[in-house]
Parts: C-alpha cells; structure tokens; sequence
C-alpha cells in the first residue's frame, strides 16, 4: 500500500458513523440545526415581506437577497462554530477516559491515521450539514443580489473555517486528559478565531501612510476570522469603517487626519489624505487610492480576495494544528534528536 | 521471544520500575506475579510500546520496544487490565473493527472474527451490543480481540480481575488453549493459586524490583528456605520433638493440627534418614508427608523483606 494510501485508509471513520448514527443525538443535532437555520431564514423573509408591502420599491429586490443571504451565512458560521469543537473537542480525550486509545496505539494504525480518521468522522457531520442548509439558501435566489459563484465562496470559507476549528478542537483533544478541559479550550480557540481577531482589528487597526499609493486595509490578523470574508461576499463591497486607524470610519470624524475613503456603488473605493478636521491636508498632493470590490487593497496579501486570504491563512493554522496534534497523539515520539541505533536481540 | 534488560521507569521522584531484567523464551506461559502497584502494569505497558523506559530495554521476537514499536504491536497481542469497549457496536463489529485496524484484508476479517468469537465461546452473542455483556463476557472478547492478527506474544494485564470463579476457570481453559496454540504468554495476576496452575515461569516483582524469575518450581525451590515435613504419631510427640532437635538437618520444628511440621535441609533421601532415624527410636509414626511449598507462600517470603 502506498503512503498516502496508508495515512488515508482508516477503520475509525466506518466505526465513528456507525457509532454516531446510533445513537438519537445526531437526529436531533440535524433537526435542531435545520429548524435554526431555517426559522432565522423564514423570520427575515416575513419582516422583508413586511416591509415589501408597506413600501414597494422595483429593484429592492436584490437588496433583501443580499441582506437575508448575508444574515444566514453569518448565523451559520456562528452555529457551526457551536457545533464542531463539540464535535472534536472529545474524539481523543473521550478514548482516554474510555481507556480505548491504548487499545488503539497497539494495532498498525499509525498515531496520524487516528487522528485523522477522527477529524474525517466529524468533518463529514459537518458537511452534513451544510449539505443540509443548501434548501434554505436557495431562498436567496428568489431574490436575487447573489451569485451561485458568491454561495460557493461563502460556503468554502464557512467550510474551511469548521475544519480549521475542527482540527483545533482535535488538537485539544489530544493536549489535554480530559474533555472538559479539551472543550473548553476548544471553544475559547473558536472565540479567538471567529471574535478575538476581529477584535484585534479594532484595537490595533492599520496606520495609514499618507504617502501610500494604495488604499490602507485591515491587520493581516483579522483576515483569520471568517466573518470578514464572509461580509465581503455577501455585500460584494470592500470592508469599511474598520481594521483601519481614522479612515472613513466615523468614530473620530474630525479627529486625528489620516485618510478618507469613499465607496462607490460600483465597489470602487477612493482615499484621500485629510487633515485633523477633516479637511484636505493642505501640502498633501491628494491622491485617489482605489480599491476595487473585495480585493485585499494593501499589505501582504495585496490583491488577493478576502475570502483566499481567511482559507489560505486558516488552511496553514490547520496544518500546524494537525502537526501539533499528531506530536502530542504519539505514546512514544521519535524525534529527531532522540534517535538511538537498534540492534536487535535474538531470544 | 521476551527480553527485558535492566528496564527502570522513574516518574518524577519515585520509581516505579528499579533495573528489572527477565526472558520469556518462546512458548512460555510467564506469570508476573507482585502486589498492587508493585509495576506489573508499568512493565507490560513499556513491553507493549506504549511507554517509554527512563532506562534499559525491551524486546519483543527480537524488536526493540522503544525503536521498533511497529514491529512490536505486529507481532503482540494486547489485553489491558480494563476492558475499552466502545458503546453501539456488536460484538462481531467490534471484533472486525479491530481486525481491520489490524489491516486484516476484509475477506478474511469475517471469518477471523468468526473463529475468534467461537475460541472465547462468544458466538451466540455476536450480534449483541458490547456494552450489554457481561463483565466476564466482556473480558473473553477483550482476549478475542488481543488475538484478531494471531500474534505469536500475548500480554495479558490482570485478565482474571474481577471475575466469579466459574469465569475464571472459563479464561484459565481459553489461556491453556492458547498456549497449545504455541503462543507466548505473559500473564500477570495478584491471583497466585490460578498462576501456579496455569503457568510455566514465573517473575515476582515488589516496589519495582524484581525479587525472583524462573521456572516455577526453581522459583519455590529458590525462595523456600528449606522442604518442610508433616508428621504425625501416636501420642509420642515429646519424645520424637526430642529425637528430631539434635538432627542437624532439621532446621526448625512446630506443632501444627496436633502434628509436627519439621523445616529441613535435603533431598529425599534426607527424608528418608530422618523417618528412619525416628521409627528406630521406638517412635510410632502414622503420618509422614512432605509438603510442597506454594506459590503464595514463595511470593510472601520475596515479598516480605521488602525495604
């Protein structure tokens, strides 16, 4: 069998649906989800449909497609992010408390292909539901505003992110004895990832440059969350008012100087330099600084879409949580450095 | 087929494990006998690649432990001394799941899981739920699956635990089964009496230390101090108590039920002297027995010096 055959083949995935679709959680687990996702969905649409009758307006149509596409990705993500380290946080943990992983770590499954049938039995939950949630938003399209191109970058970013929180739920899993703590730690890593990097964005939000020709963009940092990509897909607009240090965001509006931005409808975003109140910097040659659409405007992922910058960076924390993972898994770990020569004895 | 060299396993401040060395050659029954923690557990975890030892090695059919641990769960069988079943699953399902993680191709995982449940006499419970069995039902498919990949070393940690007696004569026949199979056993139990019985070498390990190894009776025979006489006479006993004293042979004397219990040094025609010795001074013997040392009486004196 080759390698990647090897790290693949997985005995644990079959065990882990087997045992899962049992037992009357997961039923009331896809249930509730859909019931969720689904009651949100049908609120937003009686409140539009409200506000439809009371003031038509031909061509609003496309807003409230945006408007309930981008309230239902968000929710989703957020439930996702409930839903996952519960998943994962106590696939290791939950074996050593069952005393099963030593039963594990004696057949010719390597500590990887644990760890990995583990994370594929949950993912595939995962992907259940997103699965799940597809009819619902094909309410979208009844209005339009969103492009089945857009549906499946938001889906990709929501995806990549119940992996990345996934995978880090595992990874706990593995550090820590006991679920409790396995969970817990799990579920402040999702805050971190989904909050905490936003949170980052406003309390240390990019200097602008008035020398810079391009427009500023939020900390690379923040791009870890998916709810900024996710944003920026639903609106199809550049991201405003934050991440950035008095740009056109209204907090200080005659404060500090920097930069102003203008949106155009056509996603087009335009800065100027400014002065302390506001005004034109006099002395400052003012020069438009563009940033189209949902292209990353500035800093290191220039030119990149929001989305590729989150999947990429959460992508490469998944990785090294993998690794971390399957470090931590190992009943004995043959690093490098504490290599020794074998010689066999014959009995 | 087992070798254990100088192994020492220290967590923190104590040490569980203090240079035990012993050899299991092939085809053995082991019985690793100690009281609780006493590293039993320790030991078998280290020989089943599950840990590491401070110092010293392991081997298992000529593979290191620490370095090969691949090659070691190939050719070893595992039993812990818990059961680690998994709830929802039958126990058939269970038995194929572990044969597969044991990359048994699935043609022959049904009828591994077949034989192996008609071995441990589990065969009209395939189809049952693990979790409802047992705790000696349990046990036998806890063996069963040690078995899945036929390996040639079986480590079996406290299978009689907790078992009614009818259980553990049911394990103690599955065991000599096993054994006629050609397997290599390492057994350890607190349990002495079942051991004596079933196993070939023995290994007596206390606090860490490995207090005697070899076979059986060589262990008894090393631990005992001397063979011990029973004998009974009729209404004569100062006077043999009298005859007896002066042997040099005799090491020690006691009253026990009315007879004497005498402690020598010799074989048996030491014993033979001694009966002589006594008949021909007019002393009516009607009971002359010699008594055998036990394994709980030998794993009591090697334990009982103990620092």
């Amino acid at each position: 069998m080759n390698p990647i055959a090897v790290a693949l083949w997985n005995p644990i995935v079959a065990k882990e649906y087997r045992s899962r679709m049992r037992t009357w959680r997961s039923p009331v687990a896809m249930t509730v989800y859909i019931l969720l996702l689904g009651g949100l969905g049908w609120a937003i649409f009686s409140s539009m449909t409200f506000t439809a009758r009371n003031s038509f307006n031909a061509g609003q149509g496309a807003n409230y497609g945006q408007g309930l596409f981008l309230y239902l990705i968000l929710f989703q993500m957020v439930l996702l992010a409930f839903i996952t380290p519960a998943l994962t946080a106590g696939a290791i943990s939950s074996e050593r408390e069952r005393q099963t992983i030593d039963l594990l770590f004696v057949t010719k499954l390597p500590s990887f292909s644990i760890l990995w049938g583990k994370l594929l039995a949950s993912m595939s939950f995962v992907l259940l539901l997103l699965l799940l949630s597809v009819p619902i938003f094909s309410l979208v399209f009844l209005f339009g505003g969103i492009e089945l191109d857009q549906l499946a970058a938001a889906f990709l970013v929501t995806a990549v992110s119940a992996l990345t929180l996934g995978i880090i739920g595992i990874a706990c899993s593995t550090a820590f004895r006991r679920t409790l703590p396995a969970t817990v730690s799990a579920y402040g890593a999702a805050f971190i990832l989904l909050a905490g990097s936003l949170l980052f964005g406003l309390l240390f939000p990019t200097d602008i440059d008035p020398k810079a020709t391009a427009a500023p963009a939020p900390p690379a940092v923040t791009y870890l969350s998916p709810i900024l990509p996710l944003i920026t897909i639903g609106t199809n607009g550049p991201v405003n008012n934050y991440g950035v240090r008095n740009g056109n965001n209204n907090i200080y509006p005659t404060g500090g100087g920097g930069m102003a931005c203008s949106t155009t409808p056509a996603g087009v975003q335009s800065c100027y330099p400014i002065g302390p109140n506001g005004a034109f910097s006099k002395g400052i040659v003012a020069r438009p600084m563009q940033a189209s659409g949902t292209t990353i405007p500035s800093g290191l992922f220039t030119g990149w879409q929001y989305w590729q910058a989150t999947v990429t960076m959460q992508l490469v924390l998944s990785l090294i949580a993998l690794i971390v993972g399957a470090i931590l898994l190992s009943p004995i770990r043959h690093l490098p450095w504490r290599m020794r020569a074998a010689a066999p004895v014959t009995t | 087929m087992i070798a254990v060299e100088q192994l020492t396993k220290i967590y923190g401040r104590r040490t569980a494990l203090d240079a035990v060395s012993f050899e299991v050659p092939r085809g053995e029954i082991f019985g690793f006998v100690g009281p609780n923690g006493a590293g039993k557990t320790t030991t078998l975890r280290i020989l089943a690649a599950l840990m590491e030892p401070t110092t010293g090695r392991a081997f298992v059919d000529g593979a290191d432990v620490t370095m090969q641990p691949d090659r070691v769960h190939e050719r070893l069988g595992y039993m812990p001394d818990f059961f680690g079943v998994y709830d929802q699953l039958t126990s058939a399902e269970y038995l194929d799941f572990y044969a597969a993680c044991y990359r048994q191709p699935k043609a022959r995982r049904k009828k591994i899981t077949d034989d192996l449940l008609e071995l441990v006499g589990l065969s009209d419970r395939r189809d049952q739920a693990v979790d409802t069995l047992s705790r000696g039902l349990k046990q036998r498919l806890c063996l069963a699956r040690a078995l899945v990949h036929d390996p040639a070393v079986l480590l079996l940690d406290e299978p009689a635990s907790g078992l009614d007696p009818r259980a553990r004569v049911e394990m103690r026949e599955i065991l000599k089964e096993l054994q006629k199979m050609g397997k290599t056993i390492v057994i350890s139990s607190h349990i002495l009496p079942e051991l004596t019985e079933l196993c070939t070498m023995i290994g007596i390990i206390d606090q860490g230390r490995m207090r005697a190894t070899g076979l059986v009776q060589d262990v008894i025979r090393q631990l005992t101090s001397g063979r011990r006489l029973r004998i009974s006479v009729l209404g004569q006993r100062e006077e043999a108590v009298a005859v007896l004293k002066p042997l040099p042979m005799i090491h020690a004397l006691s009253a026990q039920n009315g007879a004497i219990e005498a402690e020598y040094e010799g074989d048996d025609a030491t014993a033979a002297a001694i009966l002589q010795t006594l008949t021909a001074a007019g002393i009516k013997v009607s009971g002359f027995s010699q008594l055998e040392g036990g394994l709980e009486d030998a794993f009591m004196r090697a334990t009982e010096d103990a620092p």
